[in-house]
């Protein structure tokens, strides 16, 4: 139960101890994820999913009174979302969200929900008018989200830009309105072409729509909606003012990266560089007068988020992540999408032992073995040329994983042009963590089979470390150029003429995370176990706790060919699939 | 001596969060500056060939990597057959300069090269375009105090440097390149790093018919 003498010092404006504050949020927090952990598993279903919508948009006199959940708990009774849930959850529920918040008491500048053009905050580019925003776009050396057009670290110019941009603007001008019928359809009016706050429920056709891209204006709301955002904020009210009031003065190991960080996130973009816009080159460097609001709101968020995920704090990229988002939604919102992201989509990759990268990218890299041997035959070997061991990924990553981490760590952001990178957002908020992979497959393979890679590889013979060296260049850089987002898309997707990565399923990623993370700690349980051994013992450890399986088996571990391996279940569909394939290849 | 056709010289560029790594190497390899760099995720990389002693040509491989120290973790991967080490601090920001030695221990910890005792490492402070009195107080006391007592007292060469203006950053790599060079020609008569011999520290998987436990 939550100690209600805390919730009422913080409702009265009390000056807390700095101990009590953190009581009552860690209090919340866990109030809040215990019943989230049978919640999200609905989350994910689509029927669920705008329910919580229903709760906001229903009988909510005014915009922005929605906040105030107290004052109208019994809402909840018709709240399919609570349905399942104990009683007791919804109390719980109710009583946190009976904490008033009188706006007087929030010191950030956190927007109303409902009205982001009333935010007077006019640096924060939430909206994109559309008439305003297309036509005078060809005349502005940034782009619709406050980019710069040319970048040298895209190798991009403003007239290349901009003669991509107008074809790309048909094709999103003829995508929204499909996404406007398809709204229609769904029996979802967009008043006065505000940006919708829900979305059609999860189908096929959605799903499909969502791959050709959303409409630039409602990304931040349809992430948020299909994400399950409103199903955490539901949960959470309140604790996001209360953590940026508990970390306002806060000083750490943290803090001190974050804020070497926050001019280092988007130094080419308007709103976060305000040089940009007002005296270009000629003030100095790095001053903080000229801070921009998103940056403050980037450093509330970032503060915010460390204080309530102290396993992972900070880490860098982190500022990638949520400055993105803050060009899309309010800083509330953009906390608890980075707080879903780190928890479901992508967990443990941010955290302090990087653990989930080195688990992602081991998962990867069989992909790529498995998916595209022949990218394999250059980068799964060492720099003599010997074909790694079938147990390296695991515990050591070659070092094509060295480019391919920062697509995980940052999801593409700086990684890909930036609308590329939004197009991939689109996708893997609505399809989860499977998107990085599928993509990053693909990736590999139009780096691979580029017509340049091949051209500088046949002139490469003879050395592995050579190729693979050259190959790793061009994963870095080749990635940066496609500005052609379609390309990529379709060559994931796309059935006929495309690589089909679509076919990679969410299950088998996971079985796959899940084998490698065991066989992970099984090795670092050896290996601090022998720490102290000689190198015979050592190795007479490691032989003595081996079962006798033969080299076979463990291959086909790592070959996804058979159905069932110890600690790992394969679904039968894939099992069927593989049985296949294997037969034909004999 | 070198029975490699080519010879490449990895190089790593380490130091804390924002001492100008990243600069570093961009004003090395493109000789340029920017105001604009975003945070390293990960780890970069960039070639450059020169033309060392009597003309020898040589590709420096300069890896650039993230500062943040969490990020160590995933050095394994490219720390290994480095040939030489840039550590690098912000003569403006002392808690760089003291970190010094332990992004050079976890190097040593992390590369398993055959030669710890006199690997070549040098030392890069940077920055020094910004103005004085920004600069850490008597820096060259300091600076000599960790070379003697954190750093086991072997002199690594030391530059100053601003990435920005140009200054010194051509002189600190050339002699980079000379010490990876030299360090590289050890290893040929060593018959290279001793892959296995590392592999047997972290557990030699490959040879041992490793299974699942489960």
């Amino acid at each position: 139960m939550i100690d209600m003498s805390n919730v009422t010092g913080i409702a009265e404006g009390k000056s807390l101890t700095a101990m009590g504050n953190k009581d009552h949020v860690d209090h919340l927090k866990d109030e809040g994820d215990i019943p989230l952990r049978h919640h999200e598993r609905t989350g994910s279903n689509q029927t669920n999913n705008y329910s919580v919508l229903d709760f906001y948009e229903m009988d909510s006199p005014n915009p922005g009174a929605e906040r105030q959940f107290g004052n109208t708990p019994k809402r909840f009774d018709n709240d399919p979302v609570s349905e399942g849930e104990t009683s007791g959850d919804v109390t719980d529920d109710e009583q946190e969200h009976e904490v008033p918040i009188s706006p007087a008491n929030i010191s950030n500048n956190i927007p109303s929900q409902h009205s982001p053009k009333d935010r007077d905050d006019t640096d924060v580019p939430l909206q994109f008018d559309e008439e305003l925003g297309f036509s005078s776009i060809t005349g502005s050396e940034f782009d619709i989200y406050g980019f710069k057009k040319s970048s040298s670290y895209h190798g991009i110019s403003r007239e290349e830009y901009d003669k991509w941009f107008l074809e790309y603007h048909k094709y999103t001008q003829k995508n929204r309105k499909k996404w406007h019928l398809l709204m229609k359809n769904n029996g979802l009016s967009i008043l006065d072409n505000n940006t919708p706050k829900r979305f059609p429920p999860r189908s096929n056709k959605v799903k499909k729509m969502i791959r050709k891209g959303l409409p630039p204006e409602w990304r931040g709301s349809a992430w948020f909606f299909y994400a399950g955002g409103y199903e955490k904020l539901n949960k959470h009210v309140g604790v996001y003012e209360q953590i940026v009031r508990d970390t306002k003065n806060i000083q750490n190991k943290d803090t001190e990266v974050i804020e070497r960080d926050l001019n280092r996130t988007f130094p080419d973009n308007k709103y976060f560089n305000d040089l940009l816009r007002l005296k270009p080159q000629t003030t100095e460097y790095g001053k903080n007068e000229g801070e921009t609001q998103i940056i403050k709101a980037l450093r509330r968020v970032l503060v915010a988020f460390a204080h309530y995920q102290p396993h992972i704090g900070y880490c860098q990229s982190l500022n990638f992540l949520a400055g993105l988002l803050l060009l899309f939604m309010e800083e509330e919102k953009a906390f608890w999408l980075l707080v879903i992201l780190t928890e479901r989509i992508i967990p443990n990759v941010h955290s302090a032992d990087l653990e989930g990268v080195h688990t992602d990218q081991g998962v990867l890299m069989l992909c790529i073995k498995e998916y595209i041997p022949s990218l394999w035959s250059v980068i799964g070997r060492n720099y003599d040329g010997e074909a790694l061991g079938e147990d390296a990924v695991i515990s050591k990553l070659p070092p094509a994983s060295l480019v391919t981490s920062s697509w995980f760590m940052s999801i593409f952001v700086t990684v890909l042009p930036v609308e590329t990178a939004l197009r991939v957002w689109d996708i893997l908020w609505y399809e989860g963590s499977k998107t990085i992979f599928r993509i990053s497959l693909t990736i590999c393979k139009l780096c691979f089979e580029h017509p340049e890679f091949q051209d500088i590889r046949s002139r490469s013979i003879g050395s592995s470390e050579t190729e693979q060296i050259e190959l790793y260049q061009f994963m870095q850089n080749y990635p940066k150029t496609l500005q052609d987002c379609n390309l990529l898309i379709s060559s994931c997707y796309k059935k006929i003429g495309g690589y089909g990565f679509g076919s990679l399923s969410q299950d088998e990623i996971n079985q796959c995370r899940h084998y490698i993370s065991k066989q992970r700690s099984k090795l670092q349980n050896k290996q601090l176990l022998s720490a102290n051994l000689s190198r015979e013992e050592r190795n007479s450890l490691i032989s003595s706790s081996l079962p006798a399986s033969n080299q076979e088996d463990y291959s086909d571990v790592y070959e996804f060919h058979k159905p069932i391996m110890s600690g790992v279940r394969w679904n039968r569909n894939l099992s069927t699939k593989m049985k296949r394939k294997f037969s034909k290849k004999n | 001596m070198s029975g490699r056709k080519k010879t490449l010289l990895k190089v790593i560029i380490l130091g804390d969060s924002g001492v100008g790594k990243t600069s570093l190497m961009q004003q090395f390899v493109n000789n340029k500056f920017s105001h604009q760099y975003k945070a390293t995720i990960g780890a970069d990389f960039l070639t450059k060939e020169i033309s060392i002693d009597n003309n020898k040509q040589v590709t420096l491989q300069i890896w650039d990597t993230a500062g943040q120290e969490r990020f160590q973790s995933l050095g394994v991967a490219f720390y290994r057959g480095a040939d030489c080490c840039v550590l690098c601090f912000d003569v403006t920001n002392e808690k760089s300069l003291n970190n010094l030695s332990s992004w050079k221990d976890e190097f040593l910890v992390q590369s398993n090269v055959s030669n710890p005792q006199d690997f070549p490492f040098i030392i890069i402070g940077n920055k020094i375009d910004v103005d004085d009195s920004k600069k850490i107080p008597s820096l060259q006391k300091k600076l000599s105090n960790i070379t003697s007592n954190q750093l086991g007292g072997l002199n690594y060469p030391v530059f100053e440097t601003s990435a920005k203006d140009a200054i010194n950053v051509e002189q600190a790599f050339e002699v980079v390149a000379k010490m990876a060079l030299q360090q590289e020609e050890l290893n040929d008569i060593n018959g290279g790093v001793d892959d296995d011999y590392n592999d047997a520290i972290n557990i030699h998987l490959e040879s041992d018919n490793y299974g699942c436990a489960c």
